[in-house]
């Protein structure tokens, strides 16, 4: 068994210099690359204005398109410059951005209180309403509030939860003016005394993080249910039943556990959550967190960013992943990993 | 095909009939695609049907008719909504147009107020006109098309990929197997709408370009599915019974194997074509989508959130966007609980 999460580990080496190499390729190989958009814009006088931030008019000289390329470490090969930045990586050096002139890991370090404040409320929220509501779904399974809660669970499941993320802000905070239209905190927050801030600071993240909780409420409280109902009919259920346990009784002491095994699967993909956040909802509700953080260097090709954030987001995944699978090892004792057959 | 006359596929095809709630949606949709290829039929600023002096003319598949062959003092496309208006007269001729007689790309600036026009019946913009005047009904339809032709490629062409090289996988096992094993791994550890993003900005694409890149990311799931598939079926008594008579390894594949593993696939489509819109629409909406002017969803939800005030472009496609994805949700869980009926039952 810890063989089997060691070599798990191991595995991350390649699999993240896969990744990473693969999207490093995609930014250099293709036509077009950064510098020759960058050319051409600046040609063009820059009329896609909001797309990059050239400073100078004109056109540059083959001298300063040089000394670009060098900057950018676009004079070297593809993959001797792959190699140079993933040993710069190795030792925690993700590089400068080009547009804020900023050490990368200090631009996303300052991210991540916000991310980590969505990602950390929507996960004990998340555990909080959906066990709750998956059991009683379960052990009431055809009463009203089975039937009530399943049209909300299906929308929530039918709809990606930016669609809800929009549909909030444009009812409740455009239309109705309920709430502010974004940011994390107000303009003049400093201002507040501590119980404003603390409302303040909620009054933003509410409609957020009803879209963040929409996407991950209905896919945990339906497989709460459905495995709760699954071991409802097992056969110790029937022991528990006929030893003379009253039904809530068996469900607590029997059935609720096994129930939890496959949402504890489900813990570590929300690792990544924790601190990437969705930069979908991020946009939409214009938080500064670490998603907006990357859709902005995306536009704005700030690669050494895009780069930073993948690195850290792929990691983040892949020991999510690993996690996922020693939670179960640790729930159910049953699941050997490693052992026996295939892969 | 046996796979129709089978017992085990009818008895599914008459449990996904009896949940009514999942029949039914399937009906609609498929209507509600089935019209969409129609769109012009139903959006568009050309007549459906013009009977001018005894003369049948049918502008929208037909040719391109000019102000002149309606006996006015013009030689461009005759504006049909205007000739309309003026045939009113005319007791010979008269036109037939669309519901709604705006195409997607058709700016329709009313004077007196700025776009985004507001909906109202007097001006026929229904759901109301986008940032540029352009009509959001027609513009909803046009987009409906884009984006179930687009998750319908993108299923198709994820899925052969996947059967195909999920299948080799599980069939030939060994370095092959391994080799995939490995790309895969890295394939579905990468942040997949951030990495399709990136491409997107770099190199801008259209249509198939897109749809190129999203497959090119997107074919893991159903490969690893599929290579599952196949090793069960390969182990089992059967395959090796026909082994045993002598039987190639093609035909084992697509005589034995494919039918048994390929047809649990269904269960898995109606998640692809809701993944398909929604990623599309993510994309549209981020600016990293079909290039404009093309009609799409995503395109109609940025130009919502920059213009809250104006809470019918939203709010339509928030509604067609809902009744899509409701639709397609009802059709999946109808096709799960034909291939996996539940009993549920629990004791006290």
């Amino acid at each position: 068994m810890t063989g089997y999460f060691v070599r798990r580990f191991l595995l991350i080496i390649p699999t993240f210099i896969g990744i990473t190499l693969l999207v490093f390729a995609i930014t250099r190989v293709v036509p077009g690359g950064p510098i020759e958009r960058l050319m051409t814009q600046v040609q063009l006088g820059g009329e896609t204005g909001s797309l990059h931030r050239s400073q100078g008019g004109g056109t540059l000289s083959d001298e300063q398109m040089e000394e670009l390329k060098r900057y950018y470490g676009f004079d070297k090969p593809m993959l001797s410059s792959y190699v140079i930045w993933l040993k710069k990586v190795l030792q925690f050096d993700l590089g400068l951005s080009t547009r804020y002139q900023d050490p990368v890991w200090q631009i996303i370090k300052e991210r991540f209180p916000i991310s980590i404040f969505y990602g950390l409320s929507t996960l004990v929220l998340t555990y909080a309403v959906c066990i709750p509501l998956g059991l009683a779904k379960g052990m009431y399974h055809g009463s009203t509030l089975d039937s009530w809660s399943s049209a909300v669970v299906f929308l929530g499941y039918a709809l990606p939860s930016y669609v809800i993320g929009i549909a909030l802000i444009s009812l409740f905070a455009g239309y109705w003016d309920m709430f502010p239209l974004g940011g994390f905190i107000s303009d003049n927050y400093d201002e507040f005394s501590a119980w404003g801030k603390a409302k303040d600071i909620f009054s933003h993240a509410v409609l957020p993080l009803i879209a963040y909780l929409a996407g991950s409420f209905a896919v945990t409280t339906l497989m709460m249910k459905n495995s709760l109902m699954d071991n409802l009919s097992a056969d110790y259920m029937r022991t528990a039943a006929a030893k003379g346990l009253s039904r809530s009784e068996s469900v607590r002491k029997h059935a609720l556990r096994n129930s939890l095994i496959p949402v504890a699967t489900s813990f570590g993909s929300n690792i990544s959550l924790l601190l990437g956040g969705s930069f979908l909802i991020e946009t939409i509700f214009n938080i500064d967190g670490i998603g907006l953080l990357g859709y902005e260097a995306i536009i704005e090709r700030d690669y050494p960013i895009v780069m930073g954030i993948l690195v850290i987001s792929s990691l983040l995944y892949l020991l999510g992943n690993i996690l996922s699978d020693i939670c179960v090892a640790l729930v159910d004792p049953r699941i050997r990993f490693g052992g026996g057959h295939g892969a | 095909m046996n796979v129709f006359k089978n017992p085990v596929a009818k008895k599914r095809w008459q449990r996904f009939r009896q949940s009514r709630r999942g029949y039914y949606s399937a009906w609609i949709l498929l209507v509600l695609t089935l019209c969409s290829f129609g769109a012009e039929m139903f959006a568009n600023n050309r007549a459906i049907l013009v009977v001018h002096h005894g003369q049948w003319h049918f502008p929208i598949y037909g040719d391109v008719l000019s102000g002149k062959d309606f006996g006015l003092d013009y030689s461009y496309e005759v504006n049909y909504r205007e000739l309309k208006a003026g045939l009113i007269e005319d007791p010979n001729s008269w036109i037939l147009m669309p519901p709604i007689p705006f195409s997607p790309l058709e700016t329709d600036l009313i004077a007196g107020d700025f776009p985004p026009h507001a909906p109202s019946v007097d001006t026929r913009h229904y759901l109301g006109t986008d940032t540029s005047g352009r009509d959001v009904a027609a513009r909803l339809i046009y987009g409906f098309r884009t984006a179930i032709i687009f998750s319908l490629l993108l299923l198709f062409f994820n899925y052969s990929v996947g059967v195909a090289i999920g299948c080799m996988m599980g069939f030939w096992g060994g370095a092959f197997d391994l080799f995939f094993q490995r790309i895969i791994e890295i394939w579905s550890n990468i942040p997949f709408l951030y990495v399709i993003m990136i491409v997107a900005s770099v190199i801008t694409p259209g249509f198939w370009t897109l749809l190129f890149i999203m497959a090119f990311f997107g074919w893991t799931s159903m490969t690893w599915y599929m290579r599952t598939a196949t090793y069960k079926e390969v182990a089992r008594d059967y395959v090796m019974a026909a082994r045993a008579l002598g039987a190639s390894g093609p035909r084992i594949v697509f005589r034995h194997i494919l039918p048994n593993s390929v047809s649990t696939l269904v269960t898995f489509v109606p998640f692809s074509v809701a993944s398909g819109i929604t990623s599309l629409t993510a994309l549209d909406y981020l600016g990293f989508g079909l290039p404009p002017p093309v009609s799409s969803w995503g395109e109609l939800l940025k130009q919502g959130t920059e213009n809250l005030e104006a809470l019918w472009l939203v709010g339509s496609v928030v509604s067609a966007m809902t009744v899509i994805l409701m639709l397609v949700a009802y059709i999946g869980e109808a096709i799960r609980d034909a291939y996996d009926p539940r009993k549920f039952s629990f004791y006290e």
